[in-house]
């Protein structure tokens, strides 16, 4: 055996992929080649040390989760953008029961007037995410959420498409909170959903102020009349990233 | 969706969870991606468990983990994550010699960094290797690639892992 011939076995003889055979050859040639047998060191060392070296990772409980929750979805038969809804629907659902905990020591901590409007928004933000509850329509085209919500609320919600910035369209609700009816559109984020209130208002344009509770980020302002408020688990930067966005889309 | 087939699912596909979250890992480099890429791994796995075949669970996961990688990979056009160039800039330049004891001495970090800095292609045919330890058929299963190509892409990874491992000062 030549030595070009045994340098491309070596590795097949490292792994104990060869033939008892092949590996006789090898055997043979390397007892006698030092070059050959320092390179089979070399191999033999570094598949051990990636062995040994290279994290092995653990999937996260919440992948695990996510995966048992979509199991029970009835939509998993569906188009693939509805299970992936569905999917996300679910898994943020198991949050609930822990959110809304939160929220009752929200509300007990806290019972003036300035922080009523902030709760109804994040209670409702908090119940959308409820399996079942995150939309009416549930489409990621602008031209059906839109007009879904003529005639049932009193404005025409601004639905800019923002799929090509990382925010795509989930859909629309109802919602109604405070005493007020509220066009709700709903985003996504990777895992992650947004969702924007808005309802008319007499009060003067404010610009964005953001308040932060039990890790929800609640963003509002005022813009020509209207009153909206997006909510998210999703990172601040990020949100108002998605805020600054939808504004400039209006 | 039956209970016969979820039940299967959770016996073919939930042991390998951590197989499948490891291997998107490291071939996506980010933590959101690969989470990403597993779940929708899974539930293509769980529509499609009529394709399995008894025995090689793994490999057939990994198959499909594989593929929304690549699906997330295409969609993620601007990466977030570091180019292989930036990376190997990182690395010690090469040099003429490596030998076993350098290789040995080396970090950890370093190990990491040089296997994600390599070229898609050959870090996941080291990865099937080294840490799912595949045999060459079950890597040519995951990857579709024949033996082949897969013997010579393994050594030609060692080639360059070899390189990047060799330490910037020379031991004596």
């Amino acid at each position: 055996m030549r030595c070009t011939d045994c340098f491309e076995l070596l590795n097949a003889y490292a792994d104990g992929e060869l033939t008892a055979e092949q590996r006789g050859e090898v055997d043979a040639h390397v007892a006698g080649c030092a070059e050959c047998a320092r390179q089979l060191a070399t191999l033999t060392t570094l598949s051990q040390s990636l062995r040994e070296g290279l994290v092995r990772y653990t999937a996260p409980d919440l992948l695990e989760a996510r995966i048992r929750a979509s199991l029970e979805s009835p939509a998993l038969q569906g188009t693939p953008s509805r299970w992936r809804v569905a999917a996300r629907l679910t898994a943020a659902g198991l949050l609930v029961a822990i959110a809304s905990s939160a929220l009752t020591t929200v509300a007990l901590r806290r019972g003036d007037d300035n922080s009523a409007l902030e709760q109804s928004v994040l209670t409702s933000h908090i119940r959308s995410l409820m399996p079942g509850h995150l939309t009416d329509v549930a489409s990621n085209n602008q031209h059906n959420v839109k007009p879904w919500f003529n005639g049932r609320v009193d404005l025409s919600p601004t639905v800019p498409l923002l799929d090509s910035v990382g925010f795509p369209l989930v859909g629309g609700r109802l919602d109604y909170l405070a005493g007020h009816a509220a066009a709700v559109v709903v985003y996504g984020r990777r895992q992650h959903l947004i969702n924007v209130y808005s309802w008319p208002t007499s009060r003067d344009d404010a610009a964005p102020a953001t308040i932060t509770d039990h890790g929800y980020h609640l963003v509002h302002w005022r813009d020509g009349g209207v009153e909206l408020w997006a909510v998210s688990d999703l990172g601040l930067p990020e949100l108002d990233a998605f805020v600054a966005t939808f504004r400039r889309a209006r | 969706m039956s209970h016969n087939e979820v039940a299967r699912f959770e016996a073919i596909v939930l042991p390998h969870l951590d197989d499948a979250y490891t291997f998107a890992r490291y071939l996506l480099r980010d933590e959101h991606d690969a989470q990403d890429a597993v779940q929708d791994a899974a539930l293509r796995a769980l529509r499609h468990m009529d394709g399995y075949r008894e025995g090689d669970a793994r490999a057939w996961l990994l198959a499909i983990v594989r593929n929304c990688c690549l699906t997330l990979r295409r969609k993620r056009r601007d990466d977030r994550s570091p180019q292989p160039a930036e990376l190997l800039e990182r690395l010690p330049a090469r040099g003429p010699s490596t030998d076993a004891r350098a290789i040995r001495g080396s970090d950890r970090a370093l190990l990491e960094r040089a296997v994600q800095a390599l070229p898609d292609e050959f870090r996941e045919v080291i990865v099937l290797r080294e840490v799912h330890e595949l045999s060459y058929k079950e890597i040519s299963r995951v990857t579709g690639a024949p033996v082949g190509t897969v013997m010579s892409r393994l050594a030609r990874a060692r080639d360059r892992l070899a390189a990047s491992l060799r330490p910037t000062q020379e031991a004596s």
